[in-house]
């Protein structure tokens, strides 16, 4: 009954904990106060803006102190005009898994307009990559993890729910809360420093 | 004609209550949230975003309206539910929704997938939306209309009753 017990709990804590991949798509420190989930699509131009326009700013001023953790999702609209997007949505939870989402997901971002239309995805993820890390990467997108990685990522979005690309959710202790889109810096920086003060 | 107009009575009074508890719920979601068996203020930024979003305002005007309109929006549900200041609170409450539905009729033809605001965070402006707070402006003009025209009704046999008698 007791192994029972603590095999339960031990799913329990298993279940709650985010997956091991996720941590690859985390940016700062896990255990900061506040924690903003972006869920993007790699398709969508606001969220090209978000990516090269706002979190620069934001992973300077609250994640390098460790005020703030950004954790990226996965949410690749299931609409005619994405087409690869899920492939890219892949290709960076593959990266993630060998630490380096961050350079596949800005080159995507970067060269969004050009693969979007010529569907070269792997071509564009391929030149952030050394050819040690394109042989990894090309063999974890095949893995079935991975796409499921992604899938509970879009399922994790719905349950918020999100209903456009990008939706950053804020939570701050029992607080969980979407922030309205487009975001304004100094609104958001007001917002951010009222829970840090 | 006698039962005709108590309907039309009746029909007024659920238009006015169902009114006043979606404006004081929509005032209730922009202001707080119910979360660990306890209510939290939500912080006005959040609002404040959402009016920006519209591009209409400078920034400390965006600031004063966020941080008033929901309690204001609270007041007047709360007057519209009660009865009381009937012909300030349902004409207050059919110009705030002609300024919204015209915002967001402008946001829509411009294309602009904008948070609407309305209800919380997270809500894009889509025809639906339109269609909703049309329908809601609809139901506020008839409101408003009923509260004037009582109010004319009221008047005029005040008037008649203190009319002076001839000698």
């Amino acid at each position: 009954m007791k192994a029972m017990l603590f095999v339960a709990c031990l799913a329990a804590v298993c279940l709650a904990a985010p997956p091991d991949a996720d941590k690859g798509k985390i940016l700062g420190t896990p255990s900061a106060p506040i924690r903003l989930d972006v869920y993007s699509d790699f398709e969508c131009p606001a969220c090209k803006n978000f990516h090269e326009q706002m979190l620069p700013l934001i992973v300077r001023d609250y994640v390098m102190p460790g005020k703030v953790a950004v954790v990226n999702h996965e949410f690749p609209l299931n609409i005619p005009e994405h087409k690869y997007s899920r492939e890219a949505a892949a290709y960076a939870t593959a990266a993630a898994r060998l630490d380096i989402y961050q350079p596949v997901a800005d080159v995507l971002f970067r060269q969004q307009s050009t693969w979007m239309f010529t569907g070269r995805v792997w071509e564009t993820v391929a030149t952030v990559l050394t050819p040690e890390q394109q042989k990894h990467v090309q063999a974890l997108v095949k893995d079935p993890s991975v796409l499921a990685e992604v899938s509970r990522d879009v399922d994790a979005g719905n349950r918020e729910p999100v209903r456009a690309t990008p939706t950053i959710i804020l939570s701050y202790g029992s607080q969980h809360f979407p922030i309205p889109w487009p975001v304004n810096y100094n609104f958001l920086r007001s917002l951010l420093n009222g829970y840090l003060k | 004609m006698a039962i005709s107009n108590k309907i039309v009575r009746r029909l007024a009074i659920v238009l006015r209550v169902a009114l006043g508890v979606v404006f004081a719920y929509a005032a209730y979601v922009k202001l707080f949230q119910f979360t660990d068996g306890r209510l939290h203020l939500l912080p006005w930024q959040l609002f404040a975003m959402a009016i920006d979003s519209y591009q209409l305002l400078p920034q400390t005007a965006v600031e004063i309206l966020a941080r008033t309109l929901p309690w204001f929006e609270l007041a007047l549900g709360i007057l519209l539910i009660a009865g009381r200041w009937l012909r300030f609170a349902s004409a207050a409450t059919s110009l705030l929704l002609a300024v919204f539905l015209s915002l967001m009729v402008r946001a829509y033809i411009k294309g602009q997938e904008i948070s609407c605001g309305c209800f919380g965070p997270g809500e894009i402006i889509s025809w639906k939306t339109l269609l909703r707070d049309g329908s809601l402006l609809a139901a506020s003009l008839l409101v408003t209309a009923g509260a004037f025209w009582r109010g004319r009704v009221r008047r005029e046999s005040m008037d008649r009753d203190t009319l002076p008698t001839t000698p």
